[in-house]
């Protein structure tokens, strides 16, 4: 156990949350929302981060200038227009910003889905960093996991605010080397956007959930992008609340799965709670050597909703017989005037697209993964920014010929 | 060049013989037209050249420039200098039209123990071809034959003849679907790639196209046999009166 100094009103919302946790539906592989999902996640959360690598800020590293993402160099953020704060620095002061903030996100999307283990991270945080951007970012952030590989858990509680009219891009890298249970708290002033890009846990052994909560004012914006390459067993759960009219947002993943019985796991809920918002949801899952994906994506219309526009679309390409793609798209739509549409197939590789390459003269090994990478593309078009685009797009091509054609 | 000596091809799904017997040779500059009825195989015969998998070859034998043809992959093929123009060219959304044709052209070259050709080299061909055949910028940016109008799908083919320089040629039904000027483009850019070590086989139902493209031999197909073969005034004798001469024959060799 790790001393921790504690302020008084994170110790009060201790005990207020301590009590509501109860009434929260434990993890359990009958309940709808973990069914068929890998309960590895949740195994082995014990209370030990003495080995965690508090680098920099706890448990993470924030790259400045010319990093190299992924072999594509970005020019990242020059000019430090942020503060980064570690959250047990955080939670001791008594006078902090993000006593407004902390664990109300947490609180409130817990009221459609259980989230047992984001309520666990809130009572006990073991490292993680707290922004509060008040100018934009001109350049995209880079934030590092770093866990050590002899940590056997680690909660990590991270805190987002973006004060109005403010852009930043996020990039997160880094795998978690023990059982990992993140939440990120994240609050979008009006008219600010916040494009985020979780490359997290490439060939990642160790479970992980990660959940994403995010408050919205009007107009502004929120774009995830996820990237699962072979990750072993990790679950993400994001919840959205578009709270104010103009909102929009993109939710895209990939996710590409060949080794033997790997999951991944996405499960996303947007609110809309006012109206003439538009929220996107793009899912495309390459699944090889009985892997699994599953995507739960909801959204839920409030009757003052009008005008919501929210579209879904979750695609997977199924390259052996037992691999499989689990979607479960759900709309709960109270309000009339709305423009909901969903899709989701599953299929394996058009064998009318592949002769047509061959015949051309293209090797089969390489029309395949000209096949492969076509088909995720339409999720990485989510990507607003043309370098992360590209950049992300040549490492994932690379990636697919080294892994789909071995 | 081409050898195909009494090929029997059926069906895998279902035990249907499509192709009945067919004997054919073409030599280096020949144009070879086939025409005949709707069903009569003459895109099986295509598929079947071309490597598409799906059918069974219950016996005869296809040989390439004295190579067996059929036993081949179906890059191999395309390598080896077979090019196939689609009846049906399929649009493939997120593959890049310009990526698609310099992997084509590239992986070609490779397995042909070639240089490949760069960047800049293959822009500056493939716009020169383009130009000729007046297909526009834009669509070279597309995603492979999407949004392209069936006239432009056949462009497409025929730009992609020219671009990777095979040396036998089957266009399946290449007119159906242009308009007269696509038409005269096409015929252009086919007359132009042809030479004296190129040959073609142009499957069609028009006897127009063999004005532009003109045959040195004509075959009627039915029933998945070649049945009469003469020079090009038969394909003027099939506009004048249809197959039904023909019909008979295909069943009287049965
Ligand atoms: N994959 C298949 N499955 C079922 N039937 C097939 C298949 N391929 C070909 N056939 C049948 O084989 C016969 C020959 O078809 P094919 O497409 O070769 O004819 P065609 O001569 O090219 O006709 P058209 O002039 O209409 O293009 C037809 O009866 C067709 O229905
Ligand atoms: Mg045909």
């Amino acid at each position: 156990m790790n001393h921790v100094n504690i302020s008084n009103w994170y110790n009060s919302l201790i005990n207020e949350f301590k009590s509501k946790s109860l009434s929260i539906e434990k993890v359990s592989r009958r309940s709808e929302y973990w069914r068929k999902s890998n309960l590895d996640i949740i195994s082995d959360f014990v209370d030990d981060t003495s080995q965690i690598d508090l680098n920099s800020i706890n448990g993470t590293c924030l790259y400045e200038p010319n990093l190299t993402v992924h072999g594509d160099i970005l020019e990242l953020a020059d000019e430090k227009s942020y503060e980064g704060l570690s959250i047990l620095d955080v939670i001791a002061d008594e006078d902090s910003f993000a006593k407004g903030y902390f664990g109300r996100l947490e609180k409130k999307s817990q009221r459609l889905v259980p989230r047992p283990l984001a309520r666990e991270n809130t009572l006990s945080p073991k490292v993680g960093y707290v922004f509060n951007f008040s100018d934009n970012l001109k350049k995209p952030l880079v934030i590092h996991n770093k866990t050590s590989p002899s940590a056997s858990s680690c909660f990590q509680r991270n805190l987002i605010v973006l004060k109005e009219n403010v852009e930043a891009t996020i990039i997160e890298t880094g795998n978690n080397l023990s059982v990992f249970n993140n939440v990120t708290e994240i609050y979008l002033g009006k008219n600010a956007k916040l494009n985020y890009l979780d490359l997290t846990g490439e060939d990642n052994l160790f479970p992980k959930i990660s959940h994403k909560f995010c408050d919205m004012a009007e107009y502004s914006s929120f774009n995830h992008f996820g990237l699962r390459l072979n990750t072993k067993a990790t679950r993400t759960e994001i919840e959205l609340h578009l709270n104010g009219r103009g909102i929009s947002t993109s939710i895209a993943n990939v996710c590409l799965l060949n080794k033997e019985n790997h999951i991944s796991d996405e499960n996303v809920l947007i609110n809309h709670n006012a109206h003439e918002c538009k929220s996107r949801q793009v899912f495309k899952s390459v699944l090889d050597n009985d892997c699994t994906s599953i995507v739960r994506g909801k959204i839920y219309v409030e009757p003052v909703a009008q005008k919501t526009d929210g579209y879904q679309s979750s695609r997977s390409l199924l390259l052996n017989e037992n691999s499989k793609f689990l979607c479960k798209p759900e709309l709960e739509i109270y309000a009339d005037d709305v423009i909901c549409s969903h899709g989701s197939t599953s299929g394996s590789l058009d064998q009318e697209s592949l002769f047509y390459l061959l015949s051309r003269g293209v090797h089969k090994n390489k029309a395949k993964e000209m096949l492969i990478s076509a088909f995720i593309s339409e999720a990485l078009d989510e990507i607003e920014d043309g370098s992360i685009k590209s950049a992300l797009s040549n490492y994932i091509d690379i990636w697919i010929s080294s892994f789909f054609n071995e | 060049m081409l050898k195909i000596d009494d090929l029997k091809v059926s069906l895998e799904e279902e035990e249907k013989q499509i192709i009945k017997g067919l004997s054919l040779s073409i030599n280096p500059g020949e144009v070879h037209a086939i025409m005949g009825p709707n069903g009569s195989g003459k895109s099986t015969l295509s598929s079947v050249l071309a490597g598409k998998d799906g059918y069974i070859v219950d016996s005869g034998a296809v040989k390439f420039d004295g190579n067996d043809l059929l036993e081949a992959e179906v890059e191999e093929r395309a390598a080896l200098g077979v090019f196939m123009a689609f009846q049906y060219p399929i649009e493939i959304p997120g593959v890049g039209n310009m990526n698609f044709l310099r992997t084509a052209l590239n992986s070609q070259r490779k397995t042909r123990g070639q240089e490949e050709l760069n960047a800049a080299d293959f822009l500056k061909l493939v716009r020169g071809i383009a130009k000729e055949l007046e297909i526009s910028d834009e669509m070279m940016k597309r995603p492979v034959n999407v949004g392209a109008s069936g006239g432009e799908k056949k462009r497409n083919e025929i730009l992609q003849m020219c671009l990777l320089e095979p040396r036998f040629v089957i266009l399946d039904e290449t007119d159906s679907g242009l308009d007269v000027d696509a038409m005269k483009l096409v015929s252009r850019g086919v007359n132009n790639f042809s030479s004296s070590s190129r040959s073609f086989l142009v499957i069609t139902h028009y006897q127009r196209l063999l004005n532009y493209i003109v045959p040195d031999f004509v075959h009627i197909m039915v029933d998945g046999k070649i049945v009469k073969t003469g020079d090009k005034s038969l394909a003027l004798h099939v506009e004048d009166t249809g197959y039904k001469d023909f019909l008979q024959l295909g069943k009287e060799k049965h």
